[in-house]
């Protein structure tokens, strides 16, 4: 029995990859986790109906229900194998306009919360004989533009702490995997370039698809690097 | 079932910090935790006794929450030496047979302490070769000893609780004092067969600063594997 989790389902690329995950044979049970429930019906809806679905309304402005939100679904399906830390904020300001209630309100979202899962994923993961976590970073966090201070800076945690827990959790066998994403046609995407013809970019299911690939491996040989996952403009 | 006495009151005074080195970080986490997380997966052992001093029974109690909740545990406070330290922790072993290991030997497997459990012989030991020349004497030769003849005593060890909390007893009333727990059930159950199983080189002690990068080395090497670096 395989039980993935995937926040951010509700629409863009945690949606593209839940969806992705539904088509591999090895899931059983997909769990999807963001603030719009009626976006997550939609998603559950998309999804291969092999699969057995739970969506899970949260928002991860706060970390306290997690640990009892992570209890929950482990007590549901048994065991938590997969965890795919998707979902992502941003708020791009300059750094006169930046104020540290949006910092923190984006390293709430972007890197708090996804400690947090991981943490409370790892205490059931411990018990497997593989897990898999794939963290979504992004070429903001190697490359940032000016105006992007706290979401580049955010995904730069992510890289650096996806290197620190592949080395940490190797023990346990459980392999960390980081993708960083260059510009994709989303609603998040939208906010730091508005004026972008998202037809002309990344999809998100070509994202998705990387994902879907990594997640099917189990050689160890590409986690703990931060992988770059981007179109190349023609 | 069995019950293990963990040994965790040393003081690390030669580790050149305040802080007890099985308290230390090793592989990013608390030296005494690789072998609490281990102890945890291992079917044959019911209960693990940690003799500590008390000043670091929250903090350990702390620690299993935190890394591994499922084990079965009690708190002991640690005796003035290694020997008091053994000896209040098999008092309160629930099961008739007992093994003893020490937090600050972090790389013993899952399988030795399997192997361990299921030997056949009641009390049993792991030892190693003593790879160089080992002579008696104090400031000058008094014998020379053949190394072929001496073993390199590890834990964990095996014993039979009853007769190993007898020899205790005898030590304590003869005021004897033993380095480790193989000598002193040697010393009162001679006929009683301990059995060496062969153990690894990288089961060491940490003891000196020295042992902690030694220690990094072993763990990624021998504990992760070849394939991390
Ligand atoms: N698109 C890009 O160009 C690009 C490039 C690199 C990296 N990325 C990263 O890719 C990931 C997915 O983003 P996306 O581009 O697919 O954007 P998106 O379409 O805007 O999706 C963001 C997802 O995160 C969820 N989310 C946001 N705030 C949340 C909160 N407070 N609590 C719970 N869930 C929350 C959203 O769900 P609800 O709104 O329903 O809560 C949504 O499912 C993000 O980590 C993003 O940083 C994107």
């Amino acid at each position: 029995m395989t039980t993935a989790i995937v926040t951010g389902a509700s629409r863009g690329i945690g949606r593209a990859a839940a969806i992705e995950m539904s088509n591999n044979p090895e899931v059983d049970n997909i769990v999807l986790i963001a603030r719009d429930e009626v976006k997550l019906s939609e998603t559950i809806g998309l999804l291969n109906p092999r699969v057995r679905a739970r969506a899970i309304v949260y928002d991860f402005s706060s970390q306290e229900g997690i640990p009892s939100m992570v209890k929950e679904i482990y007590d549901e399906f048994g065991s938590i194998d997969w965890l795919l830390n998707i979902a992502g904020y941003t708020d791009p300001k300059s750094l006169l306009d930046t104020t540290l209630d949006s910092m923190e309100i984006t390293y709430k979202i972007n890197v708090f919360s996804l400690v947090e899962m991981t943490k409370e994923c790892v205490k059931y993961m411990k018990q497997n004989e593989q897990s898999k976590i794939l963290n979504v970073a992004s070429t903001a966090g190697m490359t940032p533009r000016p105006g992007w201070l706290s979401y580049a800076s955010s995904k730069s945690a992510v890289i650096s702490i996806s290197e620190t827990l592949a080395q940490e959790l190797s023990e346990y066998n459980i392999l960390v995997y980081c993708i960083s994403p260059g510009r994709a046609a989303t609603d998040l995407r939208k906010k730091l370039a508005p004026e972008e013809d998202p037809t002309t970019i990344m999809q998100p299911a070509h994202v998705a698809k990387v994902i879907g690939n990594l997640m099917r491996m189990s050689e160890h040989c590409l986690d703990g690097q931060n992988m770059v996952v981007r179109k190349q403009v023609k | 079932m069995i019950s293990l006495v963990l040994l965790s009151s040393g003081s690390g005074s030669r580790m050149e910090n305040s802080v007890p080195k099985q308290y230390l970080s090793l592989g990013g986490k608390p030296i005494i935790i690789h072998t609490l997380e281990r102890l945890a997966k291992v079917k044959e052992i019911s209960e693990v006794v940690i003799c500590c001093t008390e000043e670091y029974m929250e903090h350990i109690a702390r620690l299993i929450k935190n890394h591994c909740p499922q084990l079965n545990y009690k708190l002991v406070k640690g005796g003035k030496t290694r020997q008091e330290s053994t000896w209040n922790g098999i008092q309160v072993c629930e099961n008739g047979s007992v093994m003893i290991h020490e937090a600050a030997r972090p790389f013993v497997k899952i399988n030795e302490f399997e192997r361990l459990a299921l030997e056949e012989s009641e009390n049993a030991i792991y030892g190693v070769e003593i790879p160089f020349t080992v002579l008696k004497g104090n400031g000058q030769i008094d014998e020379t000893l053949d190394r072929e003849e001496l073993v390199n005593v590890q834990l964990p060890q095996k014993f039979n609780r009853d007769k190993l909390l007898d020899a205790f007893e005898q030590a304590h009333a003869n005021n004897k004092k033993f380095t480790e727990d193989a000598s002193l059930f040697f010393e009162y159950y001679p006929n009683d067969a301990v059995k060496i199983l062969e153990g690894t080189v990288h089961n060491m002690k940490i003891t000196y600063p020295i042992d902690l990068v030694i220690g990094e080395t072993i763990y990624r090497e021998y504990v992760l594997g070849s394939e991390t670096n």
